[in-house]
């Protein structure tokens, strides 16, 4: 064989690389095109949020927002759960100032954290947060340990007790895994609002990208005083209050 | 001893060809439909409709698997591999009209895995019949 020198070898490397790649970008490129559209993968770009002013925000609008939320993912209707057992992806809790004895009501859920304790402590890597902020529980992998449900300082997750059946088609849930507030994350991915912030008619709710600068929810934060519950410890919650 | 590990092979592989062409009877009420219509189901670019249907039967574990996870992890969704569309095609009804669940005795996902003796799972969660009405 012919002793190649330096120049050659490159030449002919690069060209057969080249013919190589384009080749191969041939080929995945019909493969993919044989598939039905899926959708990109979520990205750290966008942060999603939620604002709830408490002032503007009424009871029966919180009743609105439970009952959106149980009518969207098909909690609330377990029939052998009693008490402690019972899911409750979002609840109405209420405050009271000690000193005034004022009373606010806020619609309380998981605060999808920065920095989520229940992630910390799954040991199996269920409990997750995805790239745009959205904690959720992979139920594929939880083992129904409810260590994340002792973490959370907002005690926003439930635990399934029973065989469940019907679930809707979006949200499957079965016993013994643990559940909580998902901010409507198929609908989330489509573009839409999650269900509980539809429920709601004034802006008393708002929900968006936090990270945006020309969402509402971006610009809203920026002139109005708000206010994370527990700030204290510094987990930097996506769900904000005001009026508090 | 090789010609035994032949024998034994060839054994094993004639289980494989034995099955290949033999469908279910059950397939479901949407996909038997389609099937009529002459629509070539789970039909891949650049492989055959009988390689296609075989990659589907050995491999529908490891596609729902890897599309769960990209759901789940990744936001990504739609496309051709969904839990709930198998259902949605593969569910049959019954005489008073109405879906049988797709995990029950003898339906779709349930005649194979009978025979190699799996249970599934997944349908503690995922509900059993399309959500549509008939
Ligand atoms: C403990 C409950 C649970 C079990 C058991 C379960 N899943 Fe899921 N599955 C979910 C949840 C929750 C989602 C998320 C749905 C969403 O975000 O749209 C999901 C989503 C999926 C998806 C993506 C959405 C779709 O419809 O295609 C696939 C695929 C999937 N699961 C496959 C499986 C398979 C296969 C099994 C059995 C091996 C299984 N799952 C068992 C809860 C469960
Ligand atoms: C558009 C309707 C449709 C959807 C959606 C669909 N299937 Fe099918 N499937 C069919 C039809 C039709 C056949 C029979 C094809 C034939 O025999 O020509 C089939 C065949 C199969 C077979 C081979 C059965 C055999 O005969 O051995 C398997 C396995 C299968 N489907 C699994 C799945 C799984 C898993 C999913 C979800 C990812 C799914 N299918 C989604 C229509 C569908
Ligand atoms: C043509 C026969 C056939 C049909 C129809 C079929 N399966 Fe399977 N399935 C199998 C076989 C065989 C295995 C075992 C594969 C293995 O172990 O490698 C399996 C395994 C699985 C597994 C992995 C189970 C485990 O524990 O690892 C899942 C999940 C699954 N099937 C889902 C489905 C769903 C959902 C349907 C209905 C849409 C379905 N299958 C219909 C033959 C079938």
């Amino acid at each position: 064989m012919k002793a190649l020198n330096r120049r050659e070898f490159i030449k002919t490397t690069t060209t057969t690389t080249a013919g190589v790649a384009i080749i191969a970008s041939g080929i995945t490129l019909t493969t993919y095109a044989a598939k039905p559209q899926e959708s990109n993968p979520v990205t750290n770009e966008k942060r999603w949020g939620m604002l709830i002013d408490t002032n503007k925000l009424t009871e029966t609008d919180i009743d609105d927002m439970i009952d959106a939320c149980q009518e969207e993912q098909g909690w609330g209707s377990e029939i052998l759960s009693t008490g402690d057992q019972k899911s409750g992806w979002i609840k109405k809790i209420k405050v009271k100032d000690t000193a005034t004895d004022r009373i606010s009501n806020l619609a309380l859920m998981c605060q999808h954290c920065e920095e989520p304790p229940c992630v910390d402590v799954c040991p199996t890597n269920a409990s997750m947060k995805r790239e745009d902020g959205i904690v959720l529980v992979d139920k594929h992998l939880c083992i129904g340990c409810r260590y994340c449900m002792m973490a959370c300082p907002y005690d926003a997750r439930s635990f399934v007790h029973e065989e469940l059946t019907n679930q809707k088609e979006h949200m499957p849930r079965g016993k013994g895994t643990v559940e909580s507030c998902t901010m409507c994350v198929h609908k989330v991915d489509k573009g839409e609002q999650p269900a509980c912030v539809e429920a709601v008619d004034s802006d008393a709710v708002i929900f968006g990208d936090l990270y945006d600068s020309n969402s509402k929810i971006n610009q809203t934060l920026k002139k109005i005083q708000s206010t994370q519950i527990r700030a204290d410890l510094n987990l930097n919650t996506a769900v904000r209050y005001s009026g508090i | 001893m090789n010609r035994l590990i032949i024998v034994f092979l060839s054994i094993m592989l004639s289980s494989v060809f034995a099955y290949a062409d033999q469908h279910i009877p059950n397939l479901g009420k949407k996909a038997t439909e389609f099937k009529d219509e002459g629509e070539k189901a789970h039909k891949r670019e650049g492989m055959s409709h009988a390689a296609s249907l075989i990659l589907q039967r050995k491999m529908h574990p490891e596609l729902l698997m890897h599309k769960r996870d990209k759901t789940l992890r990744q936001g990504v969704r739609g496309g051709y591999i969904q839990l709930k569309k198998c259902i949605e095609c593969h569910t049959s009804v019954d005489e008073n009209d109405e879906y049988i669940p797709i995990n029950s005795a003898d339906q779709f996902c349930s005649t194979c895995h009978q025979k190699v003796g799996i249970s599934l799972d997944c349908f503690s969660c995922h509900r059993t019949t399309p959500s549509k009405e008939i």
